[in-house]
């Protein structure tokens, strides 16, 4: 292959491979970063621009190859940065928590401290969760935002919630139980499980009413999914649906049935009120270093400045001159 | 006459010699470092591998700032944890359907008036339930210690509780030194309590 055909194959590399590294930055979630095709992708980018900047330092693709060496030490510490983000950071996880606690984030070196929410808050879905480091900073991570915590991104997103209360036949309120659930005293169900009925995935849920011996599951109905239900009066609307059993397993009478976000049923002895929205989980997900992504773009803008920067016609005159002085 | 840029060996010994070697030792320097520092960034804290989330229960928020949310007391008024700032506060979240929450209270009962002549306030939360049924409670166990009435159960969310009932000791400064799930003995309690009732003692 030619001179320029070699520095247009490490070009084409090295953008390529940049661009692939940037990607990570924009779309952090997607799965394929951490993936060995995208490593050898992004390798093979590296080792095409190494190539290209040791054959150009010997001279071989002339005085513009000899300075194009600086933008290709750029590229490289950027696709470095890629690869080591892709294949040493963390895969992307999702944190589901209940309303009013904390998760500790030890790849972010900070704590994730979900909001407290009552029905109001969940049926709005604008919770937002706060990121405090041990230093004592803190930022907000609301809908549609994303922060980014050195090698890590993250963002939330919006899980169906359902904030539930109980009460017993004479009406009193009785406590909630989430013995599997991600937190035991929550009356926010966030259905974390899924279950096909009549072939709609369903997020699901159980808990408890210790009080009065119920053992309850919950199927959460959206927007949409609601629509197969309209003989249950749904309207359209968000709802639940709840199975109650009892501490032995045994579905009670009248015990299945729906209720619709901001409404009220009996159902197997128990009545519920139920408000029905989101509550949102942490994402996080692995980014490439910022600051080899800042000497990276400062090696390769400065390299290429330097290689093609306009030079005065005295200057080549002199270059040219002392280059070939038999032709002067 | 060639333009420089256009190859040629004699070009490259001039540039060469016009690029100042510096420079180029500097940025594969800058480089090497670079990628060095982006790599040894992932082993640092226990590499890929390291945990990200911690385990459960109370005892992992000893240290902490104890959250206080304002709830109703047995008496109607609004009432939170944070009220009992500068006392050592032994916090127990419990319901009436829990039955080792029913057979704790009593000893609850024999801490509150051994110690609060120490400064120790005894604070039961009860979680989730109607006023009448932890009044109705409170009145048959002829409890004297203040009661809280948490019907949204953050309390128990905020603590960590895995079951009931949880207890959690705060110091003075509002900070939780320890977490406990499960029933106590009134010795356990007593341990739990006294050497923070002796450390704010001394402080004072």
């Amino acid at each position: 292959m030619s001179d320029y055909g070699n520095r247009a194959l490490a070009g084409v590399a090295a953008f390529g491979g940049i661009a692939l590294v940037l990607a990570q930055d924009a779309v952090p979630t997607w799965a394929g970063f951490h993936t060995w095709q995208y490593a050898a992708t992004v390798a093979l980018a590296i080792v095409t621009v190494a190539a290209y900047a040791l054959s150009a330092r010997r001279g071989a693709d002339g005085p513009l190859g000899i300075r194009l060496g600086i933008a290709a030490a750029g590229a490289i510490v950027t696709m470095s940065a890629g690869i080591a983000s892709g294949l040493l950071g963390p895969d992307t996880e999702t944190v589901t928590r209940a309303p009013g606690t904390v998760a500790p984030l030890p790849d972010v070196g900070a704590a994730g401290f979900f909001p407290a929410a009552d029905a109001a808050a969940i049926a709005r879905g604008d919770a937002a969760i706060v990121i405090r480091r041990r230093d004592g900073s803190a930022v907000e991570v609301g809908p549609g935002t994303r922060r980014f915590f050195g090698t890590v991104a993250l963002e939330t997103a919006p899980q169906p919630a359902a904030y539930v209360e109980a009460r017993d036949p004479r009406g009193d309120r009785v406590t909630i139980t989430q013995p599997t659930g991600v937190a035991f005293l929550s009356p926010v169900l966030l259905f974390a499980e899924r279950v096909t009925i009549a072939g709609h995935a369903l997020p699901s849920d159980t808990f408890a009413t210790p009080a009065l011996h119920r053992q309850i599951k919950a199927f959460y109905f959206s927007k949409e999914s609601a629509t197969v239900a309209q003989s249950h009066g749904l309207g359209g609307r968000e709802a639940v649906l709840f199975a109650v059993d009892d501490d032995a397993g045994r579905l009670q009478p009248g015990g299945i049935g729906f209720v619709p976000s901001g409404g009220e049923a009996t159902i197997g002895g128990v009545r519920f009120r139920v408000s029905v929205g989101t509550y949102p989980a942490l994402v996080i997900s692995a980014v490439p270093d910022p600051l080899a992504l800042l000497v990276g773009g400062v090696l390769l803008a400065g390299g290429l400045a330097f290689a093609f920067r306009r030079r005065s016609p005295q200057a080549n005159k002199r270059a040219a001159d002392r280059a070939s002085p038999e032709l002067t | 006459m060639r333009p420089i840029g256009a190859g040629g060996s004699g070009n490259v010994c001039e540039l060469k010699r016009s690029m100042p070697r510096q420079i180029g030792l500097l940025a594969a320097l800058l480089a090497v470092v670079a990628i060095a520092y982006t790599f040894k960034g992932y082993f640092g804290a226990g590499g890929p591998a390291a945990s990200r989330l911690g385990g459960g229960g109370p005892a992992i928020l000893a240290g902490a700032p104890a959250q206080s949310y304002p709830v109703k007391s047995l008496d109607g008024a609004t009432d939170a944890l944070d009220r009992y700032r500068g006392h050592v506060v032994f916090v127990n979240l419990w319901a009436t359907w829990c039955a080792p929450c029913r057979s704790e209270t009593p000893d609850l009962e024999r801490l509150y008036t051994a110690e609060r002549s120490k400064g120790l306030v005894v604070l039961g939360i009860d979680q989730g339930e109607s006023p009448g049924a932890a009044r109705d409670f409170a009145r048959e166990m002829h409890l004297d210690y203040p009661i809280l009435l948490d019907e949204a159960q953050q309390y128990g969310r905020a603590y960590a509780a895995v079951g009931l009932p949880t207890s959690l000791v705060v110091d003075p400064s509002g900070h939780i030194v320890r977490g406990i799930d499960g029933q106590l003995t009134l010795a356990e309690m007593h341990d739990a309590v006294d050497s923070v009732l002796q450390s704010a003692r001394t402080v004072r």
